[in-house]
């Protein structure tokens, strides 16, 4: 059986092609969902909360898309231990929603993707994130191996993690803190990081380990094209390294 | 130096405002309209006479075409009305940060104010509160105050 999964579209997402598109290509059961048709919701195995703008970012970004009633789905198959990747604005929801890090209450965030630093400005940068847990941490990332390094495009105003030192802490010491931007030799250092994001972070876990939010996207390195150091002589429409991710989304979702 | 208030609304329609109003509503809070406005707390070293006029030449504050603006005689959110402020990354200088300088004009705080009514008129503190914890306010990263 193959595994369904929905990649959520509200009023302003604009990833949804590439993101369907990837998760297809490492062998998923994927369709575009839209708010619209939130009832479909139980039908899926899986759900990806793609980048864009939903909801124009009104209030702050995530924050009504987080009070759609289709999240109300998506929260409760979460706690229902079903497999939520949120990239980009997915993630800023996702935080809204409280899912991520998941230290505070359903709708109470505790932490946010907020305006870039160390001045605001957006980002569109080719960048490198590394794995900062153990991979069994999450059963999304179960299949990578310790340390992995996978590219992608970072291309966000509002990408800085940014809570009060409390919080930190148990992002830190709950091993929330999914995800570090790094050079593409796997050092970790600040100048790989390109939104004076807190904790060099890039990406969060929750608690339970199946909800995980990413900031940069790496559906969009996905393929060869894609890819900035790519040789003419590379097959342009072979797989990339940001593709990664997704095969171990997958490899999660064959396993259940 | 005085500290001056103006609030900048627009005047064509708040698309934003009409977002916080549908979703609070979805959230059950009793709540009829939701105006928005920018506030912005100026520290003014110029005259109080022509201050107005010297906000309103800031073309990245102001625009004549879909903005209204007038001075805010407290310095303190309005019955029902709460302001959003950010939480800084550097000294807290928005208007600093806006790259476009007011004349006569040291620096400024910038709050986004919402202001909420019900069908008797402004919403009761216990409303606002109830937004602020639920959806205009995100602790992680902004600072609400309510009068």
């Amino acid at each position: 059986m193959i595994p369904k999964v929905a990649v959520v579209v509200f009023p302003g997402t604009n990833s949804e092609t590439e993101t369907v598109r990837i998760c297809r290509d490492v062998g998923l059961d994927a369709q575009a969902l839209h708010w619209t048709h939130a009832s479909r919701i139980p039908e899926f195995d899986a759900y990806v909360l793609p980048g864009g703008f939903a909801y124009e970012d009104r209030i702050r970004a995530g924050a009504v898309p987080a009070h759609d009633p289709l999240m109300d789905y998506v929260i409760d198959a979460a706690e229902r231990g079903k497999l939520i990747l949120g990239i980009c604005n997915g993630a800023q929801i996702l935080l809204e929603a409280g899912l991520v890090p998941g230290t505070g209450a359903v709708r109470r965030p505790t932490a946010a993707f907020t305006y870039n630093g160390p001045v605001p400005h957006f980002v569109c940068r080719h960048v490198y994130l590394k794995l900062a847990v153990d991979p069994q941490r999450s059963p999304i990332t179960a299949a990578l191996p310790a340390d992995a390094l996978f590219p992608a495009w970072a291309a966000h105003g509002q990408g800085r993690l940014a809570a009060s030192d409390e919080h930190l802490r148990e992002i830190e010491q709950g091993a929330h803190l999914a995800f570090v931007y790094a050079h593409a030799d796997g050092r970790v250092d600040d100048a790989a990081v390109p939104n004076a994001s807190a904790l060099r972070c890039a990406g969060l876990v929750n608690r339970q380990g199946n909800v995980l939010a990413i900031m940069p996207h790496p559906e969009r390195d996905a393929w060869n094209y894609n890819h900035p150091d790519r040789r003419e002589s590379e097959d342009m429409l072979a797989p990339s390294g940001g593709v990664r991710i997704f095969a171990a989304f997958a490899k999660a979702l064959f396993s259940t | 130096m005085t500290m001056r208030c103006v609030a900048i609304r627009l005047k064509i329609p708040d698309n934003q405002a009409y977002t916080a109003l549908t979703t609070l509503q979805r959230l059950n809070l009793e709540v009829a309209r939701v105006d928005r406005a920018e506030i912005w707390v100026l520290n003014d070293a110029g005259e109080a006479a022509d201050f107005l006029a010297r906000v309103e030449r800031n073309e990245t504050l102001f625009n004549p075409n879909k903005h209204v603006l007038h001075v805010l005689e407290e310095r303190v959110p309005r019955e029902g009305e709460v302001w959003i402020e950010e939480m800084d990354q550097d000294d807290g200088d928005d208007l600093r940060r806006l790259g476009r300088p007011v004349a006569g004009v040291i620096g400024g705080k910038r709050y986004i104010g919402w202001r909420l009514f019900d069908d008797g008129g402004a919403a009761p503190r216990t409303t606002v509160m109830q937004a602020v914890e639920q959806l205009l306010c995100n602790p992680a990263i902004e600072r609400a105050i309510i009068r």
